[in-house]
């Protein structure tokens, strides 16, 4: 990576910033109703079911590929000179339906298959104070 | 005297790589064409409908630079190509209930040049591209979560899609390969079409991957240039100069808020709601279509909708298109004029035009005969819709 293409930052707002703030901290956490319990992502102020209140609770980090896409074509500034990388969509073990954008690190585009088994690793975003969720294929 | 909407003009610029033109221009350029082409005046006109994504010039802009001076009715729709029908039936439907008498609707931009989709920092050759800029770009909504990774252009979106497909049903590249092989053929006989080169599976094959399972091929062709149409009522178009098109039905759905992520079944898309409402709307049934103007931003989502509004089996679209059912003498004829694939990206406004050509009886050498009854779909993922126009009143 070079410092000439820095990847896209978050800009975190009310709604958003305990995510942030929790990966910060080392954990992944998602937003949930504190009534009904079901977990929100995007995260809401409210609960979109049942219009209670949400926090950002602690997520096991676990679950696997819906689906992914191996990047072959540079079109996002901070991943020109990277490619191919590839980008999944995980359903987290929390919940049926409960998906996480995020990129597979060390991974052989070939191995990838839908179904596999993921876990989250926490990546420093280079160009600023965030780290991101990233995940890793994993055995359980 | 029935308000019914029609559409009675239609006009359009070139298609390139670098218009060198404002998209005021285009689409004033597109826009007096579409009132000549109806036989009516500047004048006639007291309405204007656009979409746009902070990448073209207002409505009122175009409005005033063709000399129409006193709008009633003004609709200008922030958003992508899932509002290209849209914005016609609204426009319909400010007819229909009298706010308006003809509106102007149109698209312009300069997709090639100007603003790319394809990128996730919009750079064209006018805006320079992402390698040089040094500042990191900021992103917020929904979007914050999945920007960081690298994961924010719509040919990683819809490749991801596809690859779900391709493993629940089976479909393969070769089955997107039918797709772009079929409307290339199809654009052969388009003069307006950007690329008409002749492609067969090999080349398809050989194109170059842009996101694994998407080729080259597989993505809508970028371009400049503008669409724009008038709609009116019958009882207005009846002594106009051209054939008047009946917008017979619209449908459209957005699901999930339009979270591309959270969407429960990249299998399917909005068709699936769409699809079932625009048929029950129209009194007809899919195989009473003769054409099928179906947005392609990619190929993808042409196999994706044509399962939804039911013109194919799931998985079988494919074959269908390797059948030749989708082209001259099968069942519908797909994208005639090459789609976006092959004709240019003006965002899906140019599947409405080419419906209207043909319905009109007037698209020369690509002509389907006899076709009375165009489907045009667009949008993709979880928002879009479909229009069902008919040839006359």
């Amino acid at each position: 990576m070079t410092t000439t293409s820095l990847p896209p930052q978050p800009k975190p707002n009310l709604d958003t910033e305990g995510f942030w703030q929790a990966t910060k901290s080392g954990q992944l956490s998602i937003c949930r109703c504190q009534e009904c319990q079901l977990w929100l992502q995007p995260p809401l102020e409210r609960c979109r079911q049942c219009g209670a209140t949400t926090r950002f609770e602690a997520v096991s980090g676990k679950g696997s590929i819906y689906s992914f896409v191996v990047v072959r074509h540079g079109a996002v500034p901070g991943y020109l000179d990277t490619l191919p990388y590839v980008v999944a969509i995980i359903e987290l073990d929390e919940q049926v339906g409960l998906r996480l954008p995020t990129r597979l690190l060390d991974v052989a585009p070939e191995t990838v298959e839908i179904g596999q088994r993921v876990a989250v690793q926490l990546v420093d975003l280079p160009g600023g104070e965030f780290r991101v969720a990233c995940f890793r294929q994993a055995s359980d | 005297m029935s308000r019914k909407p029609v559409i009675c003009g239609i006009g359009r610029t070139a298609f390139s790589r670098n218009s060198e033109r404002t998209t005021l221009a285009q689409a004033a350029e597109a826009a007096r064409t579409a009132i000549t082409d109806a036989g009516m005046l500047a004048t006639d006109i007291d309405g204007v409908a656009c979409f746009a994504m902070g990448d073209s010039a207002p409505g009122m802009a175009v409005a005033h630079a063709v000399g129409i001076d006193d709008l009633n009715w003004n609709m200008e729709l922030f958003g992508g190509g899932y509002f290209a029908t849209s914005v016609v039936a609204n426009a319909g439907m400010a007819v229909q209930t009298g706010a308006c008498d003809a509106v102007l609707v149109f698209r312009s931009l300069n997709g090639r040049s100007g603003k790319r989709y394809g990128r996730a920092d919009g750079g064209g050759t006018k805006n320079g591209s992402a390698a040089t800029s040094r500042t990191a770009m900021q992103v917020g909504g929904e979007r914050q979560f999945a920007a960081p990774h690298g994961y924010m252009t719509p040919p990683q979106w819809l490749a991801l899609w596809c690859r779900q497909h391709q493993h629940r049903y089976g479909s393969s590249c070769e089955d997107l390969g039918q797709i772009a092989i079929t409307q290339r053929q199809h654009a052969e006989n388009n003069p307006h079409a950007v690329q008409r080169g002749h492609i067969d599976m090999q080349d398809y094959l050989a194109g170059r991957w842009i996101n694994e399972p998407f080729r080259v091929f597989d993505c809508a062709l970028e371009v400049d240039g503008a669409v724009a149409m008038i709609v009116t009522t019958e009882e207005r178009a009846r002594d106009l100069k051209q054939t008047p098109v009946s917008v017979v039905a619209h449908a459209e759905y957005t699901g999930h808020g339009g979270l591309m992520d959270q969407w429960p079944d990249y299998t399917t898309m909005y068709s699936e709601k769409a699809g079932p409402l625009l048929w029950q709307r129209a009194g007809i049934k899919p195989n009473d279509v003769d054409i099928a103007c179906m947005y392609d931003c990619f190929t993808y989502t042409v196999m994706a909708t044509m399962e939804g509004f039911g013109l194919c089996q799931r998985g079988e679209v494919g074959s269908f298109f390797a059948a030749g059912r989708a082209t001259y003498g099968g069942e519908v004829v797909v994208n005639p004029h090459g789609g976006l694939l092959s004709e240019g990206y003006i965002h899906g406004l140019n599947h409405t035009f080419e419906a209207v050509l043909q319905l009109r009886n007037q698209a020369e050498k690509r002509q389907v005969e006899g076709a009375t009854t165009a489907l045009v779909t667009a949008g993709a993922g979880p928002f879009g819709g479909g229009m069902i126009l008919r040839a006359g009143v």
